[in-house]
């Protein structure tokens, strides 16, 4: 394990009776990065979550956590850790103010109360009103709140922004870089790929318990398929284009424009186009949603 | 672990207020009815002698009512550890696992605090809730007895309190081990209730059926002595009731310490399917394997 990991998995796995939740994650976020973990609902986000808190046991594998094993010394990680749960649940019947007294008092009463407004105020939150008579949206400010409050050396959110409106979204991420610019690490999983794409400098995509692909969001986006039209000041003969590596001729329009797929990067197309007179040139960047939808439908496929 | 001591008397805070002032009431009405029941004297036996002998059986002390402890035990000893077993059988099967089935405790359990002083910490919580339960209903018997001719010293009326919280301490640990085995503490806290109502039952049956003693003596409240303990308490008795609430307690604590925090009831067992249901299931006959 490299020193500077904050967070590192092999081999993890997980069952919950027949269901195999993890089938051997393999993970590696190193200190002071946002890394995104990303999947669709049931992909075993959660539960890698819950693996590293110790919540729950894995059935195999390595965790470490801060370079600590959460299973040897939980309380140790955990008070090094800022957790937002995917499901936050508080008890009602506390007041937002008494909710995070109650945590900071299991936290040994470290906490910074001026730095909770602070936060309280960016999260346009008030204090005062019972747990119970919050709104979803409230309640998840609270639960970031909490999170936020210890200035943590590690950041575990799952689904940070859930329920929460565009502006106070933002804010989250402000808050987050916030934290990472201080020497937090920030790790969250998200569905919202929008999301992970905007915060997120490096992710890792998850599918039935399996890491599909790790890499930096540009990375993916320039792994992926992506298409190309030209078009040429007079008609051409296309041959030399479809014979780069990676380039796909899809179409042409009577010469003069051309529709091309690549696969890769687009340095031997642009170069092999340097002999060709070219008049307009467009390539169609594809998302990140994209490329996760795709990931998702070869899997499909290969199972079928 | 005091945080969630702390945390924990104050969520019961409720429940100590609705039980406490409840019982005061009830235990002052009862001590003012005293002098006129003890006055009956012989009255009251005859009175009795006119119901059913298995009727006066099933009650055991219902004849020495009109002695301080056949009164103490009669109108509070004898089925207070039903009323407040259902407390604390209730109390305890939510004890950590009402936080795990709404989804609070998955957040709680993030925070610096281990799974030894969580539980430790909410069960010292609900001891102290009940000690404060039984205190108020102590007091209740003791400030207005001098009045109503109840001539028993404080201690007197201390000494049947002690089994009493033994049987509500066996009663909720045994909750508490079956919520941490069970796959949801409603399930514990009906078993646990139902052992509970039935153990009582049973206590009163084997007054009237000889045949029923060999099994209740392997039962809880047949080591409880209810008010007949001002006269003494069995210090034997109580030991052992309390022995077998630490086993429980010390069992549940090492099921805590190695189960996972469910989340929407993950990590529960479930019955093994049975036979034919597992052929419905994949739609195999027996013959076509």
């Amino acid at each position: 394990m490299s020193e500077k990991a904050a967070l590192m998995t092999q081999g993890l796995m997980k069952s919950y009776g027949k269901i195999r939740a993890l089938r051997g994650v393999d993970l590696e976020v190193r200190r002071g990065e946002i890394f995104g973990y990303l999947g669709p609902n049931g992909a075993g986000k959660t539960t890698t979550i819950r693996c590293l808190l110790d919540l729950i046991r894995p059935d195999g594998g390595t965790v470490r956590v801060l370079g600590i094993d959460p299973q040897a010394d939980p309380v140790g990680v955990r008070a090094r850790i800022g957790y937002l749960p995917g499901e936050l649940a508080l008890d009602s019947n506390m007041t937002v103010e008494g909710a995070l007294r109650y945590f900071n008092a299991l936290r040994g009463n470290k906490v910074d109360w001026d730095f909770v407004r602070q936060l309280a105020r960016r999260l346009q939150l008030d204090l005062k009103p019972h747990i119970k008579n919050l709104s979803h949206g409230n309640k998840q400010k609270v639960g970031v709140v909490q999170a936020l409050m210890h200035r943590p050396e590690l950041l575990l959110l799952d689904e940070p922004t859930l329920g929460l409106d565009p502006l106070m979204q933002h804010e989250v991420y402000h808050l987050l870089r916030e934290a990472r610019a201080d020497g937090a690490t920030v790790f969250f999983s998200s569905h919202i790929i929008s999301e992970v794409e905007t915060l997120a400098e490096r992710v890792a995509i998850i599918r039935q318990g399996v890491i599909v692909e790790e890499a930096e969001p540009s990375q993916l986006v320039s792994m992926a398929m992506r298409r190309v039209w030209v078009r040429f000041k007079e008609a051409v003969d296309p041959t030399p284009l479809a014979q780069v590596e990676g380039v796909t001729l899809l179409s042409t329009s009577n010469n003069i424009a051309v529709h091309l797929q690549v696969e890769g990067e687009v340095d031997s197309l642009i170069k092999a186009l340097a002999a060709f007179p070219v008049s307009d040139f467009e390539i169609e960047r594809p998302s990140l949603e994209e490329i996760f939808l795709a990931y998702y439908e070869s899997s499909d496929k290969e199972e079928s | 672990m005091f945080a969630e001591f702390k945390h924990t008397l104050r969520r019961m805070r409720g429940q100590m207020i609705g039980w406490g002032i409840g019982l005061a009431l009830y235990v002052v009405l009862m001590v003012s009815f005293y002098s006129s029941v003890a006055g009956m004297g012989n009255l009251m036996e005859d009175f009795l002698k006119v119901y059913p002998e298995e009727m006066l059986a099933f009650f055991g002390s219902i004849m020495d009512l009109n002695t301080p402890q056949g009164y103490l035990d009669i109108y509070y000893f004898n089925y207070m550890t039903v009323i407040l077993g259902i407390f604390a059988v209730g109390a305890c099967a939510s004890l950590l696992v009402g936080d795990e089935e709404k989804g609070i405790l998955d957040l709680v359990m993030a925070h610096p605090v281990s799974r030894t002083a969580l539980f430790w910490g909410r069960l010292a919580g609900f001891v102290a809730a009940t000690v404060v339960i039984l205190l108020v209903s102590w007091l209740s018997w003791v400030i207005p007895a001098g009045r109503s001719g109840l001539e028993l010293t404080w201690v007197e009326f201390l000494q049947p309190f002690l089994p009493l919280f033994a049987e509500l301490l066996l009663f909720g640990t045994l909750a508490l081990l079956l919520s941490m085995v069970l796959p949801s503490g409603r399930m514990a806290g009906m078993t646990t209730g139902g052992f509970l109502i039935a153990n009582y039952l049973l206590v009163g049956l084997a007054n009237i059926n000889q045949d029923l003693k060999p099994i209740v003596q392997y039962t809880p409240l047949h080591y409880y002595q209810g008010g007949y303990a001002v006269s003494g308490v069995n210090w034997g008795w109580l030991a052992g009731l309390l022995a077998v609430s630490v086993v429980f307690v010390l069992l549940a604590w090492w099921r805590f310490q190695r189960r996972d925090i469910r989340v929407g009831g993950e990590g529960g067992w479930r019955l093994p399917s049975l036979p034919f249901r597992r052929r419905a299931a994949t739609g195999v006959s027996r013959h076509s394997v």
